[in-house]
């Protein structure tokens, strides 16, 4: 079972964000998209949960999400924006709980304080969102994705989620605490599509990198493959190294020119 | 620190707002029973009643024909506007949206005007066949156009853009108010203070015929508006999001203007402008209760209908034997309400 898009074309106006991109997430998997700013990220996520209108097609387990309605998809997948705004203050609790509205954990009244617990907020229950730090506006924005797609597996089906730069506003701490939620819900079934801009963290966590650039998918692979000296200076546009240090070999990139 | 039973527990505090509220609409309700510029009390009433006696025609009259049909007309009135600043406040995300802005009371108002000045020239007969209500019809018709082609020029491939429609509001209004500029320019003194009076807003002209015209109306709209809560709470983490958790954007978005244009166009048909329920009852609400849409559609409702009939009750006692129209006391309590409001608010307008 899987999230796959086909020739994934976009355009804003005459401009085009994404050029025939393909993309195929596996359950089980945590994959990232890389990419400098602009490059398209944040526009093929709008194409893989359904928000933008785009050419070419995306199945999510199998069915074509643009003959989904609404709350078939959100059965299925979470999405967390890139950006955590919330127009009326409630409290955080009740934002968790927004979650549930899909219905697939709408009768286990626990699951909300499960899953602010599992991004280490259960004390902020009552507070109000409005008063949170942007980190843990965020974190719990990611709490409320996880009680839509609490379980990682349902009828036989994996869950997924889309995360759109999960850990842009966190401290290294919760970076390692998120990365190893998602990682979590791939090991246990579930499938987890996250852009990201840290690539050593992305290093660390994912299982396939795609790499984006001015529109196009530079390269897709593990990250041994993906995470080289020349697809990297080429897509970010300057000079960096990636390295391989033992024991674990996994690839560490610093940038090359830099100056001290 | 929350425990999981105080979550449970908390569904029950919506429901004694509730209640508090109804009781608070019960009590506004008797006062304006009581009160009036005939010399008829509740008490006086009630006594009779308890002896077995029978009310005077006089007494009949001004309970059952002039008292009972204003303060029916004050609560469908309060309770519609309030609800429809709800409403609109949730699809704007904005906590200032009001019926005024989306241009459905400016709307209103050139029918009005337009059925005031021009409605003298059309032949009686065909004024006779209106019943007289020809100024309430043509600022609902008035109302209803003006959101319908806000509608369609915001819509474009069957997607709805909510900041389109709050600026072409803007324009529209502005273009209503030019229109109703050069109506008033040529309207006779009698038309002129009809108009003053229209814009005022008023419940002086309450009757059973409009109660009856309106009421189904209101009802229907604000039946509908009670099932939008959980949409207009998704709402607030913008539209991508709410559809993200499984809602039909595009179905609340048109679900909710018709339930705005319905309840404001019915209010303002029957009433005229009056301003400031619509934003200042969502927002003490919202003080009280939180922004859930769900606890915050029907306690709107309640409180929109007690302070419009508590507000109707000032407008009669404060200058008796005569009356101010209700909008001068909506606007003289709601004004200083509406400026506190924005002076407490943290972010600015954003
Ligand atoms: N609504 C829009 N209208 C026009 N152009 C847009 C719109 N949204 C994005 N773009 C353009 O499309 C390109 C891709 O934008 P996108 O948001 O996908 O980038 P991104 O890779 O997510 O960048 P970032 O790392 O900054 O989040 C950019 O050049 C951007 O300017
Ligand atoms: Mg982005």
């Amino acid at each position: 079972m899987s999230f796959i898009a086909t020739d994934i074309h976009v355009r804003y106006g005459p401009r085009e964000a994404l050029r025939r991109v393909s993309l195929t997430a596996r359950a089980g998997e945590l994959t990232a998209i890389v990419g400098p700013n602009g490059s398209g990220k944040s526009t093929l996520m709008g194409a893989l949960t359904g928000t933008l209108p785009f050419d070419g097609s995306v199945t999510l387990n199998g069915q074509d999400i643009t003959r989904q309605r609404p709350w078939q998809l959100a059965a299925q997948r979470a999405v967390l924006p890139q950006d955590s705004r919330l127009a009326f203050d409630f409290p955080v609790i009740e934002v968790v709980r927004m979650g549930l509205q899909a219905g697939t954990a709408g009768d286990r009244p626990e699951v909300p304080m499960q899953a602010l617990a599992r991004v280490g907020l259960a004390h902020y229950a009552t507070r109000s969102f409005h008063a949170l730090s942007g980190g843990e506006a965020q974190r719990v924005m990611l709490a409320r994705v996880l009680a839509q797609v609490w379980e990682p597996v349902a009828d036989g089906q994996p869950r997924w989620l889309l995360l759109d730069e999960p850990v842009s506003s966190l401290d290294i701490g919760h970076q390692l605490q998120v990365m190893e939620i998602a990682r979590d819900f791939a090991r246990s079934g579930g499938g987890v599509i996250a852009v990201m801009h840290d690539l050593n963290l992305t290093a660390l966590y994912a299982d396939r990198i795609a790499v984006l650039a001015g529109g196009d998918r530079l390269a897709f692979g593990p990250p041994t493959e993906v995470l080289t000296d020349g697809t990297l200076s080429r897509a970010y546009g300057c000079a960096l190294r990636v390295s391989a240090p033992p024991p674990q070999h996994v690839p560490y990139i610093l940038p090359h020119a830099a100056t001290p | 620190m929350a425990s999981l039973s105080d979550i449970a527990l908390a569904p029950s505090r919506p429901a004694r707002l509730h209640l508090w509220l109804a009781a608070a609409l019960v009590l506004a309700a008797l006062a304006s029973l009581q009160v009036g510029a005939a010399d008829v009390t509740l008490s006086a009433l009630a006594g009779k009643f308890m002896r077995g006696e029978a009310l005077s025609p006089l007494e009949r009259l001004i309970l059952w024909d002039i008292r009972l049909p204003r303060l029916a007309m004050g609560a469908l009135v309060g309770a519609g506007l309030a609800v429809s600043g709800a409403i609109l406040q949730g699809l704007f995300r904005n906590p200032l949206a009001d019926p005024g802005i989306v241009g459905v009371t400016a709307g209103g108002m050139l029918g009005a005007i337009l059925a005031i000045v021009l409605g003298g020239l059309l032949p009686a007969a065909h004024l006779a066949r209106t019943g007289g209500q020809l100024v309430p019809l043509a600022a609902f018709l008035g109302s209803w156009g003006a959101t319908l082609l806000l509608y369609r020029v915001s819509t474009r491939g069957g997607r709805t853009s909510v900041a389109t429609m709050l600026l072409a509001g803007i324009a529209l209004a502005a273009l209503a108010g030019a229109l109703a500029g050069i109506l008033i320019y040529m309207a006779d003194d009698q038309q002129l203070r009809d108009l003053t009076f229209w814009n005022m807003g008023s419940l002086a002209g309450a009757s059973w015929p409009k109660v009856l015209a309106a009421g189904p109306l209101v009802a229907l709209a604000l039946g509908a508006a009670m099932t939008l809560g959980r949409g207009l709470n998704g709402l607030a983490m913008g539209e991508a999001t709410a559809a993200h958790i499984g809602i039909n954007v595009q179905r609340l978005k048109t679900a909710a203007v018709l339930c705005a244009a319905a309840a404001t166009g019915a209010a303002v048909a029957i009433a005229g402008a009056i301003g400031f329920v619509g934003i200042v009852v969502p927002h003490l609400v919202r003080l009280a209760a939180g922004p859930d849409h769900r606890t915050l559609l029907p306690a709107s409702a309640l409180l929109g209908a007690t302070l419009l009939t508590l507000a109707d009750v000032i407008a009669r006692v404060i200058v008796a034997p005569a009356e101010l129209p209700i909008g001068i006391v909506t606007a003289v309590l709601g004004a200083p309400v509406f400026l506190w409001i924005l002076l407490r608010r943290k972010g600015g307008l954003a």
